[in-house]
């Protein structure tokens, strides 16, 4: 069917409306939409604690540094993950001298042999304890979602935005944005919560500083 | 609807209801004397039968015209008229716009909307009163009633009584959900109806109240004719009932 | 008890077991939902009749902000399809798959895939098509039909899962939600990749930019698009909303009154098909737009049920869902929201879910949490009327004709001598009135004694001895 044709009836329903019963396109602000989740002091250092408290709350676990993520990894006993091209230099060498096999690329059929997946987040939302995901800085969107952990990295360049109002007038023209509160989950079976169905059971935000 | 926009004043016209008409004069006559004691003259035309919510809620809408048009004309629109019950309130300021929604008339059932008024929404918000005088030791749960959602009455209500000094109002589980009559409802869905009226009962009774309150005596007719057969009544008593026991109690 | 309404019977012999999962989990995300508004709102009421608003307006013109999405999703590189019917976007589905010489598809949750029965169609064109959302999943293991929108299969429990999957060959029995959980986990990765198209609904459209908003907990929908080459999107025409920060009113709501959480776990933002150095995803957007009575309903006075953003809400809190499940009304979408909307969507077949909008005891509650604020009684109260007007059977059976009553009702004179002669009421056994309305309420309940004309005679002499 085209364009028109489908139009049609869409038109003519809308044409029967009179002018008088119309709604007006309503105008609000970040104010109508205000939670008591709203971080009130936007310092970069306490938008990072609102979204700590946040993320714990969503069952995410935040590290900072190199050393409390290598923590938390050996915590899990992990042998072997994907990290991320553009994050490689960084974290590759140090992962490897642990004892971890990486890979920086990705491989379909092979999909469960990588235990964990390192990519670059593109900021997170204090409010909502929410990691945002682009396709221009997530490298593969696979390596982010089909291993049991997934750590973002939160480079210091990264804006952490005070509200979701805020991260949704910033989202730019990536085809593809991914907001993740917290791990993959599933309340389908009696109600219960199952952490990890399709996606990470274990969601990390790791803050780093960037080397340069 | 806004207090300002409504008809209020102490020369004021009862609506009995169909119900109290029928089965619940109690209610009515405690209705008159908790206007009276607030400084109200009371009239009760003869000519009044119902508001017409059982057409309206099955579908027939010209059937509801018919009985509402009839109640138009009974009543006086430049006084209040009162009712004691938070359903047919909602009929006659909701129902009727949508019952006349088509009709040139839709001003004149507007008009008659602005000056009716269900009880303690009339006495909280018509007149300003704040708190209610005299005593009545109970415990009392006191159930919603769907059709007061959106509107003054439950809160006022809820004023009214816990201003009365003995009175206790206890909280009870599910407060959101229908007990179940629904006009009728109650007769298409016999099933679900009693059904929905015996977990009613369960949650308005688990903290074993001394009486069960209500806004509006169709809910009540409804559970205690469940509960009447189960062999396990409670005591009941409407708004007004409440308010005028409270009233002697202090003579 | 004896009943004339389809929906009543089914609660009536519904198991105890079912009615028991389905108000234990209706129960509990209503009590989330109010937990999670209240807590994060001063005044919840007011965001919801915003966002109401926000839909109402962009209904009343949906044709300039939908020709707008499609202009910003063709310039982002999707390709737009229009579906006017459920078979049309059947169609366009088979005809995109055979395009790329695709025979498996993977699905994660969508309504309007359920509503246009797109299983079916798709395996009796020889192609593979499965659910990966879990409780859809299990639902198509099954052969069932989901009956909850948001938690599809509210109605089962563990056992009988675990029976399911014993069957489908997923295992030796094993109840334990958590083993359930992983076994279809492993079970669908292996269908990701092997799938070569992914179909997704999409919960919002954006006119602004054309992006689509799509919520899952599960990470399913991300697995559908990043996985294979081809995407399709298919998106009832009333998804769309003005502007892109609209979504942050809509997204705020939609998931506490689907299950109290803030958001949901993955809201994703696509608006085209991936970009070029992405290595996962699709290089192929689809995006159909389906209309299926839409425009219908548009133009009539059930419009306002085209707000709706699907939330489940309205089935949690309606007694009458709670007592006779989702199953009980025949459809897609079960509760207040399927009782005014599959009616409308039946077409022509109206007649044959009439009955629907009965099952209400108009009690109003499902407006009081619907977060598009939709009048939902209002729309029951619609469709009983235009039932009534079309002297459809099915709608009145078991309804008292109120024809007489009326008369009754508007002649004074009459009335009165009703209320006497009513008297003989407490004379006779209620249960002898050969009155079908009588006996459905007589059975288990007793009338009050009755005492018509008492208040009238009362206030009489009370005015003469002033
Ligand atoms: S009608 Fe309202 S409450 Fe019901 S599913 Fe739709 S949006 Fe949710």
């Amino acid at each position: 069917m085209n364009k028109s044709e489908f139009f049609k009836p869409i038109e003519d329903a809308v044409n029967l409306i009179p002018d008088s019963k119309r709604t007006p396109l309503p105008d609000w602000d970040l104010e109508t939409i205000r939670t008591t989740q709203m971080p009130s002091d936007t310092d970069r250092d306490a938008l990072w604690d609102a979204f700590k408290t946040r993320f714990d709350l969503v069952h995410g676990k935040c590290t900072e540094g190199r050393a409390d993520l290598l923590s938390l990894l050996k915590e899990e006993s992990v042998t072997a993950g994907y990290v991320a091209p553009e994050l490689k230099a960084d974290l590759k060498p140090w992962l490897q001298q642990s004892g971890i096999e990486i890979h920086t690329s990705l491989d379909d059929s092979q999909i469960d042999t990588y235990e964990f997946g390192i990519t670059r987040a593109a900021g997170v939302i204090a409010e909502t304890g929410t990691i945002i995901l682009k396709d221009q800085s997530t490298s593969s969107r696979l390596g982010a979602l089909s291993p049991w952990i997934h750590i973002a990295v939160l480079p210091d360049d990264a804006p952490i935005y005070p509200t979701l109002f805020d991260a949704m007038n910033d989202l730019g023209n990536d085809p593809y944005i991914v907001f993740a509160t917290g791990p993959s989950k599933t309340a389908d079976v009696e109600g219960i919560l199952i952490e990890g169905v399709h996606g990470p059971g274990i969601q990390i935000c790791s803050r780093m500083k960037s080397r340069h | 609807m806004l207090a300002t926009d409504r008809v209020t004043g102490t020369q004021v016209q009862l609506m009995m209801t169909c119900l109290c008409d029928t089965f619940f004069d109690s209610v009515a006559q405690a209705t008159v004397e908790v206007l009276e004691h607030v400084g109200c003259t009371v009239e009760v035309p003869e000519a009044q039968t119902c508001c017409g919510q059982p057409a309206f809620n099955s579908g027939d809408w010209d059937s509801t015209r018919k009985v509402a048009r009839h109640t138009c004309r009974t009543f006086d629109s430049s006084k209040p008229t009162i009712l004691p019950s938070g359903s047919c309130s909602h009929m006659i300021s909701h129902g009727y716009d949508l019952a006349f929604e088509k009709e040139d008339d839709l001003s004149t059932a507007q008009t008659f909307a602005k000056s009716s008024w269900e009880l303690c929404d009339f006495l909280v918000n018509g007149l300003g009163i704040e708190s209610w005088p005299g005593r009545f030791d109970a415990k009392i749960s006191l159930h919603r009633s769907c059709h007061t959602r959106g509107t003054q009455t439950y809160q006022s209500a809820v004023k009214l009584l816990s201003s009365i000094e003995g009175v206790e109002l206890i909280e009870f589980d599910e407060s959101e959900q229908c007990c179940g009559f629904g006009g009728t409802f109650s007769v298409a869905y016999p099933n679900t109806s009693v059904s929905m009226g015996k977990l009613k009962i369960e949650k308005l009774t688990a903290d074993k109240p001394d009486i069960v309150g209500a806004v509006d005596m169709a809910c009540m007719m409804h559970l205690s004719g469940i509960a009447n057969k189960q062999g396990r009544q409670f005591n009941k008593l409407h708004v007004s009932e409440i308010l005028m026991k409270a009233l002697r109690n202090a003579k | 008890m004896k009943t004339k309404q389809p929906i009543d019977a089914f609660a009536r012999d519904l198991p105890p077991e079912i009615r028991e999962s389905v108000y234990v989990g209706s129960k509990a995300k209503y009590d989330k939902r109010l937990d999670s508004l209240t807590q994060s709102f001063a005044a919840p009421d007011d965001i919801r009749k915003l966002a109401g608003q926000i839909k109402q307006h962009t209904l009343e013109n949906l044709p300039e902000y939908l020709g707008s999405a499609i202009e910003k999703l063709e310039g982002n590189g999707a390709k737009v399809h229009y579906a006017k019917t459920g078979d049309d976007a059947n169609q366009i589905i088979l005809d995109i798959m055979r395009s790329v010489n695709a025979t498996k598809l993977i699905k994660s949750k969508s309504m309007v895939s359920e509503e246009i029965h797109l299983n079916k169609f798709l395996e009796k064109n020889g192609c593979e098509s499965i659910e990966s959302d879990l409780g859809e999943f299990i639902v198509q293991l099954d052969d069932d039909m989901p009956s909850h929108i948001v938690t599809p299969i509210v109605h089962k429990n563990r056992k009988q899962i675990a029976n399911t999957f014993e069957k489908a060959g997923l295992g030796d029995y094993n109840d334990d939600p958590q083993t359930i959980t992983r076994r279809a986990r492993s079970f669908l990765r292996n269908k990701y990749i092997e799938a070569e198209v992914g179909l997704t609904g999409g919960n919002f459209v954006s006119a602004e930019t054309g992006r689509i908003a799509l919520v899952t907990n599960e990470g399913n929908a991300r697995f559908c698009i990043s996985a294979n080459k081809t995407h399709i999107a298919l998106i009832g025409i009333e998804k769309v909303v003005p502007r892109d920060k609209d979504l942050a009113v809509l997204l705020n709501l939609l998931a506490r009154s689907a299950t109290g959480q803030q958001l949901t776990v993955y809201t994703q933002f696509i608006n085209g098909p991936k970009s070029e150095a992405q290595p996962d995803g699709p290089e192929n957007m689809h995006v159909i737009f389906l209309d299926n009575e839409r425009s219908n309903i548009l133009g009539s006075e059930f419009k306002e049920i085209l707000r709706c953003i699907r939330c489940g809400a309205c089935l949690n809190v309606c007694p009458i869902y709670r007592q006779s499940s989702g199953h009980a009304y025949r459809a897609v979408y079960p509760g207040p929201v399927g009782a005014v909307l599959s009616p409308l969507l039946a077409g022509k077949r109206y007649p044959e879910y009439a009955d629907l909008p009965k099952a209400s005891s108009l009690c109003g509650a499902c407006n009081e949490v619907c977060p598009v604020d939709i009048p939902l009684p209002e729309l029951l109260l619609r469709h009983r009327n235009k039932a009534k007007r079309e002297g459809i059977k099915k709608a009145s059976a078991g309804t008292p004709s109120m024809a007489g009553w009326s008369v009754l009702c508007s002649t004074p004179a009459m009335w009165k001598t009703s209320l006497r002669a009513g008297k003989a009421m407490d004379y006779i056994s209620l249960n002898l009135i050969p009155v079908p309305a009588v006996q459905a309420w007589a059975k288990e309940r007793s009338l009050p004694p009755f005492r018509g004309g008492k208040f009238r005679k009362w206030f009489k002499d009370r005015q003469k001895n002033k």
